[in-house]
């Protein structure tokens, strides 16, 4: 059997995972990306290998995406992780939905990505610049709350009433305006509700640049958090689309996008 | 006490950092891509003398400091003066300038307020010509009057369409050739007007010439080399311009006749318009052709727009060339400082059928309101036409470089697929 490897070495977590001649998803792994891109992502890969059983030359060819994508000197390919995703994102949702809008938020940025019948990327949007509104957020009012990150969506939906106005998504100023809310007396779980919708505020303009189109797919670890998730339906007035593993979407696409190289390149033959 | 002898003075400092600034980028542009035409050589050895090593052109010349591409150099060269373009591209000056202005600026002038400020020139101006187009360049030319130099601020209009504005902007050009007489102590001649209109002239028929080879399917020249030419014209002698470029033409045709393809087999076309790429800042057109894509036409004042249209003269009677020159200068501009701009619009659209682009890049210099603004009205203009376009937001600084990247990648890359459904 062979198989195709999809690498996405993103800013927080290397994302690896594996089809086989069927595109069937036969493993993945999650690991940090820590400060180590290259090493960690060969790690990772073979570490996935060893537990699935399989032999590294079986694995035929290898897609890198995400910010460290180039880093990756083994890869036949890279490619960035907007075409990744929408691949991924079609691939992941086939039979259920389908997806004509993608809604990305992952350690570092947040992307919109509009897609047209035949799943290509027609459009895309990217916040500009800083961490405002993406994972790396949200960890840090899990932090000052003192909460664990997967413990947001719960507390989410403890909040009774309207949620509490953040304004700020940038992860320095919602700090102290944190900070404030608590000086005040509110309880953490209005916090925590109040942030998911400033956030949800935020990526849906970023949606609106490409066209909110039905058939709504949300992915990236923050597509984990169901406090999220609801705040951003409601915003949106639509439902969105969470797949089985959000934050393998687009290495689950550079795997695919492996497999078809690999077939064009031997049919060209 | 050895020690403190190896302390740089800031410009030194600011000299060594602009040195390295310019020679990484030429060495991209010489090094990361295919074999360029030999006569590139001339532009690079160019860039290499008067940005990395400071070298003077002009020494023994008047030089009229320009802070915008309305300003005629027709006039200038008629008055036996270089106009040298102060338009600066470099993020060490860009850093210096931002001391003095708000901190949302447009890098431009900020660079080119920084250049002041650092008084750093490797041919200094002797007068500053500073049109009122958009806002922070109006206000720029205050500044650096308050730095002891000698501007003239040329009043410019900011509609195109009626007569109004035509004759207010007659009278600022005739306005301009008087005063820039006087102050050099020079005649403005009937002839040495039109050979000054002749020559600026034959400098833009080489680069229409040299573009229209571009159209080519096999693309005969990078952009990215383009942009040195085109950018060249703001400091160069303009012999040695016209003569460099002519020996670039010829082994451009002779290079589309071998089809000699300079991008890849498969790059998209595209059209790039917007804040103008300004050398070292050849930031975004760099990202494009690394990511596979070449530039085959552009909308730019530091490019294409200083070469688009020549003055027309019905009678070479001095008052009629200098406003022939004023004409020029209003009726083919479309900066986006202007009320409506049609103009514009309809120009990107010609370009991309014209030169069978897949797609269009819009860069926005972050700071640059007017160019912010006007994104909205192209896109949709491009929408209507059904060509794509990325839209990009970016500065002079080197960072962040890994967002630029991937979003360019993934513009080339839906193209590519766009292309591969058509076929």
């Amino acid at each position: 059997m062979k198989y195709f490897a999809g690498i996405d070495i993103g800013s927080t977590a290397i994302k690896v995972a594996l089809v086989d001649e069927n595109r069937q998803l036969t493993g993945y792994k999650i690991s940090a990306s820590g400060s180590m891109f290259y090493k960690y992502a060969k790690q990772s890969l073979k570490e996935m290998l060893d537990e699935l059983g399989i032999d590294e030359k079986d694995v035929v060819y290898t897609v890198s995406t995400g910010y460290g994508r180039k880093l990756f000197k083994e890869a036949d390919e890279n490619i960035s992780e907007i075409t990744a995703n929408a691949m991924g994102a079609a691939a992941a949702a086939q039979g259920e939905c389908e997806i004509k809008t993608i809604i990305n938020i992952g350690g570092q940025d947040s992307k919109a990505i509009s897609l047209d019948n035949e799943g290509n990327v027609v459009n895309f949007a990217m916040n500009d610049r800083c961490a405002a509104g993406t994972g790396k957020f949200l960890d840090v009012v899990a932090m000052n709350l003192e909460l664990e990150v997967d413990e947001l969506g719960e507390q989410h939906f403890k909040s009774e009433g309207t949620p509490l106005a953040i304004n700020s998504t940038c992860a320095v100023f919602a700090e102290s305006e944190i900070i404030g809310l608590l000086g005040n007396d509110h309880s953490v779980e209005d916090i925590v509700s109040g942030v998911h919708y400033s956030i949800a505020k935020r990526i849906i303009k970023l949606v609106k640049r490409v066209g909110i189109k039905e058939g709504i797919y949300f992915d990236g670890g923050p597509a984990l958090n169901t406090g999220l998730v609801q705040a951003i339906e409601n915003e949106l007035g639509k439902e969105i689309f969470i797949p089985r593993f959000p934050q393998i979407t687009t290495a689950y696409g550079a795997a695919i996008l492996a497999h078809e190289a690999y077939e064009y390149e031997n049919s060209a033959e | 006490m050895t020690q403190k002898s190896k302390i740089e003075t800031p410009k030194q400092r600011q000299n060594r950092h602009k040195a390295m600034e310019a020679a990484t980028v030429l060495n991209k542009i010489k090094h990361d891509f295919k074999v360029p035409p030999k006569a590139m050589d001339y532009f690079y050895d160019l860039y290499e003398r008067v940005h990395c090593k400071q070298h003077s052109l002009h020494a023994d010349r008047v030089k009229v400091g320009t802070m915008c591409i309305q300003v005629p150099s027709e006039i200038i060269y008629a008055l036996d003066a270089v106009p040298v373009r102060l338009c600066n591209g470099f993020y060490t000056d860009d850093d210096i300038g931002s001391d003095l202005l708000p901190a949302k600026s447009c890098p431009l002038v900020k660079a080119t307020i920084g250049q002041f400020l650092s008084n750093n020139f490797s041919d200094k101006p002797d007068v500053i010509v500073s049109p009122t187009t958009c806002d922070q360049k109006a206000k720029s030319g205050a500044i650096i009057e308050d730095m002891g130099y000698s501007v003239f601020d040329m009043e410019f209009p900011r509609t195109k369409e009626s007569e109004e504005s035509r004759e207010y902007w007659r009278r600022s050009v005739r306005k301009f050739a008087k005063e820039l007489s006087m102050d050099l102590n020079k005649k403005l001649t009937k002839k040495k007007l039109k050979e000054a209109i002749k020559k600026v002239g034959y400098a833009q028929h080489l680069y229409h010439q040299l573009n229209v080879l571009r159209k080519h399917t096999n693309a005969p020249i990078l952009g990215i080399d383009m942009f040195l030419v085109t950018n060249a014209f703001f400091f160069d002698k303009i012999d040695h311009w016209i003569e460099a470029t002519a020996a670039l033409l010829k082994e451009t045709e002779q290079r589309a006749k071998d089809k000699v393809n300079a991008a890849g087999k498969r790059s998209p076309r595209i059209v790039y318009t917007g804040s103008p790429p300004i050398f070292p800042n050849l930031k975004i057109p760099l990202l494009i052709e690394q990511a596979d894509a070449v530039i085959v036409a552009d909308e730019t004042c530091s490019s294409n727009r200083m070469f688009n249209d020549m003055v027309s003269v019905d009678e070479w009677f001095i008052y009629d060339m200098v406003d022939s020159v004023a004409d020029r200068y209003l009726k083919g501009c479309t900066c986006p400082i202007f009320t409506k701009n049609d103009d514009r619009k309809r120009r990107i659209v010609d370009l991309v059928k014209a030169y069978n682009a897949d797609g269009v890049v819009y860069q926005a210099f972050a700071g640059c309101q007017v160019y912010e603004m006007e994104q909205r009205s192209v896109l949709e203009a491009m929408e209507k036409e059904g060509i794509p376009v990325l839209y990009i937001e970016s500065d002079y600084s080197p960072s962040h470089l890994g967002q630029l990247t991937t979003r360019i990648e993934a513009f080339v890359e839906s193209l590519k697929n766009r292309r591969r459904k058509k076929s």
